[in-house]
């Protein structure tokens, strides 16, 4: 399952690194933070996967919601001239640790 | 519920989450490049001010050495020779000299710009400089300076881009240039009817001022003498060339 998820994590890759898009330098800081908390949905939906306790509509939208509410909460402490990234920082970085060391003891458990 | 809708939807979100991550990447590396070309930027401008300010004070040195060896050989020759040696250096513009003369200051015109007029035509150009130099050696100049760069027999007035390189040094306005020689001659032969400063005055609106002194000193030359092809013709040969 996971050697699935890396694949396409890579042909995702590919695909970014030849399309012609570029990011208004202004939204830089934004869309960082959309990728982390993206990418703390991805390893919570593994993680889920291999605990058998996957929902498809709650990782879907786990994904979209998370991406944009950790984007806008970047944009809105911006605006509050207050740096509440750092909060989404901090609480997808210690999420994606821990999914990590999830996934890593279930995979070690398996093989 | 390993379900097969589940590994769909999360090869999608890996795919989209790879796609975000490199765009991603690639906006900040190019975001990276501009920041490091702008701290070159100061870099390069740091650079070219301790690199002037090298030339400047090389250039002091030059003067000064040249002020030693024109002392150091003066000592321990015959009189006429020292004098020879002084001449030719203040004619070739190698030494400091002062005298009577006359200063003529040139700027760009301040009168308004007519509709339809080449903006061009109210800034002092190299021509303008070249033509009031000439003038003032048909009238008898002996040393000149612009904006204290002495000109020499070598030296060039040019124009380069937007600015004017008088012995490869950027001068700029207003232009002070100086000139010793009779201070009546000089300023009757620069002010004459019809003459390039009035009309410079009168068509176009260039501030010309001109103010003769008594005292007038002009700085030798700060540059270094290029002599790569020359060489003196030999004395045999002349007598033959002239037979």
């Amino acid at each position: 399952m996971w050697l699935l998820g890396l694949f396409c994590f890579i042909i995702g890759l590919i695909i970014g690194f030849q399309v012609p898009i570029l990011l208004p330098a202004v939204y830089v800081k934004y869309t960082a933070i959309g990728v982390l908390a993206a990418l703390d949905s991805v390893f919570g939906g593994i993680r889920a996967y291999m605990e058998d306790a996957f929902d498809n509509v709650i990782f879907i939208s786990g994904f979209i919601t998370n991406t944009l509410l950790a984007a806008g909460l970047a944009y809105l402490g911006d605006r509050l001239g207050l740096e509440l990234y750092l909060a989404a920082v901090v609480v997808f970085g210690a999420r994606l640790f821990q999914n990590l060391g999830i996934i890593r003891r279930y995979l070690l458990k398996k093989y | 519920m390993r379900s097969k809708t589940g590994q769909v939807s999360i090869m999608i979100v890996c795919l989209i989450v790879g796609i975000m991550i490199a765009v991603q990447f690639r906006t900040t590396e190019t975001y990276y490049n501009e920041l490091t070309r702008e701290s070159r930027l100061e870099d390069l401008t740091l650079k070219l001010n301790s690199i002037t300010e090298e030339r400047d004070s090389l250039a002091r040195e030059v003067v000064a050495l040249r002020e030693k060896i024109s002392s150091m050989e003066n000592s321990g020759q015959s009189k006429e020779l020292q004098e020879e040696l002084r001449k030719t250096n203040m004619a070739a513009g190698l030494l400091p000299v002062q005298g009577p003369g006359i200063i003529v200051t040139l700027d760009d015109s301040t009168r308004n710009l007519q509709p339809g007029e080449n903006p061009n035509h109210l800034l002092v150009h190299d021509l303008d400089i070249l033509t009031i130099v000439n003038e003032m050696r048909s009238s008898g100049a002996e040393a000149i300076s612009v904006n204290g760069e002495r000109l020499t027999a070598t030296s060039e007035i040019r124009c380069a881009g937007t600015t004017i390189l008088v012995n490869y040094n950027k001068v700029a306005p207003p232009f002070v240039i100086k000139a010793i020689g009779d201070p009546e001659m000089l300023e009757s032969g620069l002010s004459i009817k019809g003459g390039y400063i009035e009309s410079l005055k009168l068509i176009y609106g260039m501030e010309v001022q001109m103010q003769k002194s008594d005292r007038i000193e002009i700085p030798a030359y700060k540059g270094s003498l290029r002599t790569k092809h020359l060489s003196p013709v030999e004395a045999k040969n002349n007598k033959k060339k002239v037979e």
